[in-house]
């Protein structure tokens, strides 16, 4: 029998999952197996407004059991070792599974030790449901003073989260009347706050509108705890009293120990076939790739179509002819009320759809989040 | 042509703004003083990017080689 395996069941996994399931649906010969130690799932994207708000993180999550279709059979267990000479996984429990064809989807791992910080240090990030909870109460303690903000490493999840993050923040000191108490910096690694041109001119003017400080070219060596300094590695230097910095990311063990990434454990993808580098059965998605778009959900959603069309031609035994290029939609959020959305590919330029409207943008964010767990992660969409 | 005794080379061609740049910033960082990086690179990009770090980390552009394709960096660690 046929089986199509997906390592990892975030955003990527679940919406390749799901969407195979949709399309081979009476084909009961496949067996679609999900490998994911989770329960439930985040949306992530929601994590931006939470340090700033006082709602239950809760409201976020969703069981896998309520997002998955019944024909994936789920594997609640953590994969350790790829063996794809011999098409198998190596499960936690020693327990191995085989696969025909196989779908790389581990997101990336938030190596937060790299820093060294403890939970005095006044050193947050708003990545993950645990660490938001933490900046929310450093947020509402806050008097005034310094606010630093940077990537620790690039790549990162979303490239404009921190912007969005220092756009929402501003606003949020200016509604607790001390934002001109405070000082907002903009650390960043590379010469422009966002890889293409024209919309890190827009983010430039925005950033100088609202007295955010920005400075290129800070690629982050080391935090000076008992100063209360983040150095670069340029010999540059910022005093914060409350850093946010964005921790470092890796690929997942599991593909350095396999061989299957690069040096940072990001899986060797080709960018448009999306199978990994010298492997005819296994594909790769989402954050994990190496591939040079944004770590989003957007471009998983998109590469999910094309590798869903891919695996049906090889369990056919037919020849994968499905192509991504690319396409990656982007929300910048500039205001709890404002946004622009961006739309390029590999060969196409970046251009502006014109969402700039408090009234379409409040109702779109209210219920993206439905959208997401109703539409895009069920694979309807 | 002079030679340099390079210690480290990158060869980034085929990969997109900023992976040339940032391969060369942590070559820079494996590196010791003194020592010569080299990285190629066929992103335009590159052309304004690389000059503008090497700038800014007080290092030093030794030479820019301009290829049919792609450009050839070669940076001194200063410091
Ligand atoms: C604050 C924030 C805001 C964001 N905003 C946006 C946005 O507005 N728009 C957008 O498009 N994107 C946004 N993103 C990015 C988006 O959330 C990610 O790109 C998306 O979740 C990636 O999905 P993924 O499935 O590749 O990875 P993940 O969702 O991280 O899933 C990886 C899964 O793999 C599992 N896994 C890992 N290792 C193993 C193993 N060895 N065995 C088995 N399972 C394993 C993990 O348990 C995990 O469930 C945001 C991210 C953050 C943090």
């Amino acid at each position: 029998m046929p089986i199509a395996v997906i390592l990892g069941g975030g955003f990527a996994g679940l919406t390749i999952a799901n969407k195979l399931a949709i399309k081979l649906k009476k084909r009961k010969e496949v067996e679609i197996v999900l490998i994911e130690p989770a329960d439930s799932h985040l949306y992530e994207p929601g994590l931006l407004y939470y340090p700033f708000n006082d709602k239950p993180l809760s409201k976020l999550e969703k069981p896998i059991s309520k997002i998955l279709r019944k024909n994936v059979k789920h594997i609640k267990q953590k994969a350790i070792k790829i063996d794809y000479e011999n098409k198998k996984i190596t499960l936690e429990d020693g327990e191995v599974i085989d696969y025909n064809c196989l779908v790389m989807a581990t997101g990336v791992d938030l190596k937060e030790e790299r820093l060294g910080l403890t939970d005095k240090d006044n050193v947050h990030h708003f990545y993950s449901a645990e660490a938001t909870l933490k900046i929310r109460e450093a947020l509402k303690n806050f008097k005034g003073g310094n606010i630093v903000i940077s990537p620790s490493t690039v790549p990162y999840k979303c490239p404009p989260a921190p912007i969005e993050f220092a756009f929402l923040l501003d606003e949020y000191l200016r509604r607790k009347k001390i934002r001109d108490k405070t000082n907002i910096k903009f650390l960043y690694p590379l010469p422009r706050p966002f890889n293409i041109r024209v919309v890190a001119a827009k983010i430039l003017k925005l950033f100088e509108k609202k007295d955010i400080e920005f400075e290129p070219f800070f690629n982050y060596d080391k935090i000076d705890t008992e100063n209360k300094k983040i150095l670069s590695f340029e010999g540059d230097e910022a005093s914060y009293d409350l850093l946010v910095i964005i921790p470092p990311h890796e690929g997942q063990d599991i593909i350095k120990d396999s061989g299957l990434g690069d040096k940072e454990g990001f899986v060797l993808t080709d960018r448009e076939t999306l199978q990994v580098e010298g492997q005819k059965s296994i594909y790769a998605v989402g954050d994990c790739t190496n591939i040079p778009v944004s770590k989003a959900g957007t471009v998983a959603h998109f590469a999910a179509d094309v590798i869903v069309k891919n695996m049906i031609s090889k369990i056919d035994n037919k020849e994968p002819t499905a192509r991504y290029d690319g396409k990656t939609l982007c929300f910048l959020v500039t205001s709890s009320s404002k946004s622009f959305l961006l739309d390029f590919s590999f060969k196409k330029e970046p251009r502006k759809i014109g969402l700039h409207s408090w009234r379409i943008y409040g109702i779109m964010k209210k219920l993206f989040q439905y959208f997401y767990f109703g539409g895009l992660i069920t694979g309807r969409i | 042509m002079v030679d340099y005794e390079i210690s480290i080379s990158i060869d980034a061609r085929g990969s997109f703004c900023p992976g040339p740049m940032m391969e060369l910033i942590k070559a820079i960082r494996q590196s010791e003083v003194g020592d010569f990086v080299e990285v190629l690179s066929s992103d335009e990009g590159s052309l304004q990017d690389i000059p503008a770090w090497i700038a800014k980390a007080k290092h030093e552009l030794i030479d820019t080689v301009k290829k049919a394709d792609f450009n050839r960096f070669i940076v001194k660690k200063t410091w």
